[in-house]
């Protein structure tokens, strides 16, 4: 009979009138991403050591990374993304073996403006003469202590 | 009376197009005389782009080729390096490969039913599809990370295992399925108007199909039982019971129709594939740096659109000297200008859905 498979169809679609929604109102209510969701980056300064690793393994040099010396440590000045060319691959996050660049489940990164876009996650001033002289005296003053610690111990072996 | 043709532009801003796509009409009134498509306006130079990137950078913008099938175009291009450096695949990211790459198929087939129901003029199966299409999204972003863009394979490998919530949701996913392509039968296929609309339209004759190199759905449909899966395994497809379901007329009608049988057919192999998975590494050992040797390379899959394949030259340097991939939708489109003459505007609809092309592949 012409016409049966349109009666099949409604049923279906009025069967599923009556049944639980699909669909979530999105604003108010928010889908949970799940945990390796690729949201927008986080990065832990404190962890991070400055390697530059995460910035080479990118495809579309979206990282950029200034640093400086403090003492013999580096330490990040500016970590600014270029996320208008990111793919979203998660290479970097991938290359960062110190666990310091992740990926949030934030995924509203949407701007008006395209100079808004860019994501920096570290900007510091960078460290004055003080700083530089404080911490280099703290090194050498921890390469001192080091330094006696192993004396002693040395004497200590040649006396036992 | 004297008449004359006229020219009409179908695109490249056109829905039915699905995608920056243009055809050149000329028309008698309705009927097509001539139909020249003009691909190109997504052209983004990926193969150009992957020349100034090391061999892993260039896995992200094989994403961006057949997006509605991101794990596929990973895995063509991986194949390709593997080859030119001989490296053995675990077992276990064998088969971590085919069950993404299987779900990929069904979320890219999925849009191909529900948008070719659209473009017939029937919306409310599109949005059938795509809401069993999220719940694939939903899995693939548990294991990768993304929904679309995956950039989940690697050379040697797959980056990450699967995660424990993908097993329940994979397991419910393949409990329903069956009953949601019934409904796109009930819904879709067994439409009274939508199977005037296709059937007998778009002619693909068998000779034709393999005279201008078509594959994937699009070959099949005319009765041609070419898969890759099957003629030529690669990977560890030849270890599933699967079928390759076949179109008798070549129709528009058998090319859709083919569709929803191959979505039933991958969920087989998804099934067998959890089964059977292996314990073990999930990559090979590979250096840091990929340097292949001098030589080239060239390594086909069967994509959701057809046979997809990346010929890699290199010199070896850490960059790639050359590379190529073979998209299926480019060469599948390049019989629709013949496909189309002598039939109506509105059949052009049927005809380009039913070939179901994605236009970042098209265009590269
Ligand atoms: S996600 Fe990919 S493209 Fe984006 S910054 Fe990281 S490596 Fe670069
Ligand atoms: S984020 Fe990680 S990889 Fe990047 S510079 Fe910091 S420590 Fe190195």
């Amino acid at each position: 009979m012409f016409g049966k498979g349109l009666i099949k169809g409604l049923e279906i679609t009025w069967g599923w009138l009556f049944r639980k929604k699909v669909t979530v109102e999105y604003p108010d209510k928010k889908i949970v991403m799940s945990p390796r969701y690729h949201g927008r980056f986080e990065l832990d300064q404190d962890k991070c050591i400055a390697c530059g690793l995460c910035a080479n393994a990118c495809p579309n040099k979206v990282i950029q990374l200034e640093k400086t010396k403090l003492g013999k440590k580096q330490i990040l000045l500016k970590y600014v993304m270029r996320i208008e060319y990111c793919l979203f691959c998660g290479y970097c996050v991938e290359a960062c073996n110190k666990d310091a660049l992740k990926f949030s489940s934030v995924i509203d990164m949407n701007q008006y403006f395209r100079d808004k876009v860019r994501l920096t996650l570290v900007d510091r001033p960078a460290p004055t003469p003080e700083e530089i002289a404080a911490a280099e005296a703290e090194e050498a003053a921890k390469a001192a202590a080091a330094q006696a610690a192993a004396a002693k111990a040395k004497a200590k072996g040649e006396e036992g | 009376m004297k008449t004359q043709t006229y020219t009409l532009n179908l695109g490249p801003q056109h829905p039915s197009t699905h995608g920056v796509f243009q055809i050149v009409l000329e028309l008698d009134g309705e009927t097509v005389v001539k139909a020249t498509p003009v691909p190109g306006y997504l052209h983004r130079g990926i193969e150009k782009l992957a020349e100034a990137r090391t061999y892993a950078q260039v896995i992200p913008y094989t994403d961006r080729m057949d997006y509605m099938a991101g794990m596929l175009m990973n895995w063509g291009y991986v194949a390709a390096v593997e080859k030119l450096m001989g490296i053995e695949v675990p077992e276990r990211a064998e088969y971590i490969r085919v069950i993404v790459g299987e779900l990929s198929r069904i979320a890219s087939h999925l849009i191909a039913t529900g948008a070719y129901a659209g473009d017939i003029g029937g919306l409310t199966g599109f949005i059938y599809t795509f809401r069993d299409r999220e719940d694939i999204l939903d899995m693939l972003e548990m294991i990768s990370g993304s929904r679309m863009t995956f950039s989940y394979f690697r050379i040697g490998g797959v980056a990450e295992d699967f995660p424990a919530e993908f097993f329940p949701a994979v397991k419910k996913f393949i409990e329903k399925f069956p009953s949601c392509c019934d409904e796109y039968d009930g819904l879709i296929t067994g439409n009274e108007i939508f199977q005037v609309r296709t059937k007998k339209v778009g002619v693909i004759t068998p000779e034709a199909a393999i005279n201008y190199s078509l594959s994937g759905p699009v070959l099949r449909g005319s009765g041609i039982n070419y898969d890759m899966r099957k003629a030529r395994p690669y990977s560890v497809y030849d270890r599933f019971d699967f079928e390759v379901p076949l179109g008798c007329n070549g129709d528009c009608f058998d090319r859709y129709r083919i569709r929803i049988l191959e979505m039933r057919q991958s969920l087989r192999i998804v099934e067998q594939a959890l089964e059977q998975l292996p314990e073990g590494p999930i990559m090979a050992k590979v250096p840091k740096v990929l340097k292949p040797p001098a030589g080239d390379a060239y390594a086909e899959i069967e994509s959701s659109k057809g046979l997809f394949g990346a010929y890699v030259v290199s010199d070896g340097s850490p960059k790639p000297y050359r590379v190529h991939f073979r998209r299926p939708s480019f060469i599948n489109l390049g019989y629709l200008g013949k496909l189309c003459e002598g039939w109506k505007i509105a059949d052009v609809i049927a005809i380009l859905g039913s070939i179901d092309i994605v236009l970042g592949e098209v265009d590269c």
